[in-house]
């Protein structure tokens, strides 16, 4: 994970400040930083977006292909999740750097999603045991600032949302065999229920209070975090700590319970917010990439 | 993709004949006492056989069977650190490695470190740094390699009582053992250490609470180093699990110790001729 070097001075500044609930830029310790949400932002994809997180910044692009469905679920389609930390992020990623931690991530993505709840798996099914959408969401590093859990999180639900995937016709051939065809109308298309997609919580444990949201710095004097993806409801699909410090049991439970509260209230406001952005239509100011 | 010319392999498009049953595999019942007779919502873990000192060559090694779950790990170090760059010139670096051997679950796997294997790998060194002395070994790098021979479920929790158990037989020094329970939630009832049918059942009821949970922890100290869990519970239940547990680690932990001290006793040098 990029690092940021700092002072023991400045380590204890940054505790006893946490301990009074006042973080060095005026943030409460549940607070989040100014997040900017954008959608559709690349046109090749089938869903795309980009999510501002303070200065983190990732970029989510989704695919829809069809493929074969996996062999004990061939009702059902699936998704793949591939994390790229690129080297534009911070020169500790060049190369394979970036490698390790993409790894970490991809394989956090494929925990908080193994459920039967997240994403309706049956509805990406197009023939049983022969055809089925799989979904490759890839996400990109562009900025790294901390709490890169939280930002992916969102902006794999924001590109869901936004994921619009061909409506397929399969009709079968002279011989028996299946064709499949995709409607000519590029707007007839089926849209993702993200209801119950999930969204992951990052909490630090920094001296004895956990702060939601960590900045780099802050990160720096941290031992342990514990992530917890929680959805609309308050389920909690994936937990796991990270770091090399250990955590009291009491500490784990503040700490999950503060999670789930956090997590809980932060889909509404998403998902306002995807309404309102969709509602725009044409109307809609593209940002972009400089805004 | 990078073909593999150093192994033999069967051919791409093998597949397990296990895909071919004529009826589905059944499905568990979440009620009633389990398939090998322990009990449902009880602490109830395996009766573990574990063995430290087996691997000659390495510095400490350490063999844990429970039930049919068959691990073994290796520690060497500590010693310089492979790659100069990386030395850290205050404290040691520990690195942890899982493998499974192809043939230790249901389906082959492959000799090549999936994503699965590297995942297990990173759980098990983040359960495994609070307690060791890192400090205490700069410049030195203490390797440690877990081989998973069977995979009857459990396997992350019982390679982390394995990995500090061979860590103590190497004499390394800790702040304390850590060990590893999980536990498999099934609607409103919950099996402690599960086995591989349980671990991936898929539930007859779809409804909440379905999901695994495990928790590695060092008894003396009451701290959590390692936690994780997926599938879907409300925070209730993940809190009660957790507690269920470490229970499960404080159940385990004087039949470590045991095995640990008759480790020692047996290593103690005989008495001298002259």
């Amino acid at each position: 994970m990029a690092t940021v070097k700092v002072s023991e001075a400045e380590k204890v500044y940054i505790l006893h400040g946490i301990r009074d609930d006042l973080r060095v830029d005026g943030r409460g310790c549940e607070d989040y930083r100014h997040v900017e949400i954008e959608t559709d932002v690349v046109s090749n994809t089938d869903g795309s977006a980009k999510v501002t997180l303070g200065d983190t910044a990732v970029l989510v692009g989704i695919k829809a292909d069809i493929g074969k469905p996996r062999p004990m679920v061939p009702n059902e389609g699936y998704l793949e999740f591939f994390v790229d930390c690129s080297a534009n992020a911070t020169p500790e990623f060049e190369g394979r750097g970036g490698e390790e931690l993409g790894t970490e991530l991809s394989n956090t993505l494929y925990k908080v999603f193994n459920n039967k709840h997240s994403v309706d798996l049956k509805s990406l099914c197009i023939s049983a045991g022969e055809h089925c959408w799989v979904l490759y969401v890839d996400v990109l590093l562009l900025q790294c600032d901390g709490n890169l859990y939280d930002a992916i999180s969102v902006a794999i639900k924001a590109a869901l949302f936004n994921t619009k995937i061909p409506k397929v016709h399969i009709s079968a051939d002279e011989e028996g065999a299946k064709e499949i065809e995709l409607s000519d109308d590029p707007y007839d298309c089926m849209r993702l229920d993200v209801e119950n997609v999930p969204c992951i919580v990052t909490l630090c444990k920094v001296g004895h209070r956990h702060v939601v949201d960590v900045t780099l710095q802050e990160k720096a004097c941290s031992v342990a975090s514990l992530i917890i993806s929680v959805t609309h409801t308050g389920t909690v699909t994936c937990t796991r700590k990270l770091g090399g410090g250990s955590l009291d049991p009491e500490s784990i439970f503040e700490m999950t319970e503060a999670g789930k509260r956090v997590g809980k209230a932060l889909h509404a406001p998403l998902m306002k917010l995807l309404r309102q952005e969709e509602s725009l239509g044409k109307t809609r100011q593209k940002v972009g990439f400089l805004g | 993709m990078p073909t593999d010319t150093k192994r033999v392999r069967g051919p791409e498009a093998s597949q397990s004949p296990s895909l071919f049953l004529c009826k589905p595999a059944a499905v568990l019942p979440s009620r009633g006492p389990r398939a090998d007779g322990r009990q449902r919502d009880q602490v109830d873990v395996r009766p573990v056989f574990v063995r430290c000192g087996l691997v000659s060559q390495a510095k400490g090694s350490a063999y844990i069977e429970a039930g049919n779950t068959k691990l073994m790990c290796c520690v060497y170090g500590p010693r310089e650190t492979e790659r100069k760059d990386e030395t850290d010139m205050k404290c040691g670096r520990l690195t942890t490695d899982i493998r499974f051997a192809p043939f230790s679950c249901p389906e082959r796997g492959s000799w090549i470190q999936g994503s699965q294997d590297k995942d297990l790998s990173l759980m098990l060194h983040e359960s495994l740094q609070p307690a060791v002395c890192l400090h205490k070994y700069p410049r030195s790098q203490v390797e440690v390699n877990v081989m998973v021979l069977e995979n009857s479920g459990s396997v992350l929790a019982h390679a982390v009582t394995c990995a500090s158990l061979a860590l103590a037989d190497a004499g390394i020094e800790m702040y304390d053992l850590v060990l590893g329970c999980s536990i498999h939630q099934d609607g409103a009832s919950y099996v402690v250490d599960p086995s591989y049918a349980e671990e991936n059942s898929c539930g007859s009821v779809s409804g909440e609470n379905q999901g695994g949970l495990t928790v590695a922890f060092l008894p003396s100290l009451n701290q959590i180093s390692g936690l994780q869990s997926d599938g879907e519970m409300a925070e209730e239940t993940l809190t009660a699990g957790v507690r269920t547990c470490i229970e499960g680690c404080y159940k385990l932990y004087p039949v470590i110790q045991q095995a640990l001290s008759r480790a020692v006793r047996r290593a103690a040098p005989p008495p001298s001729e002259s």
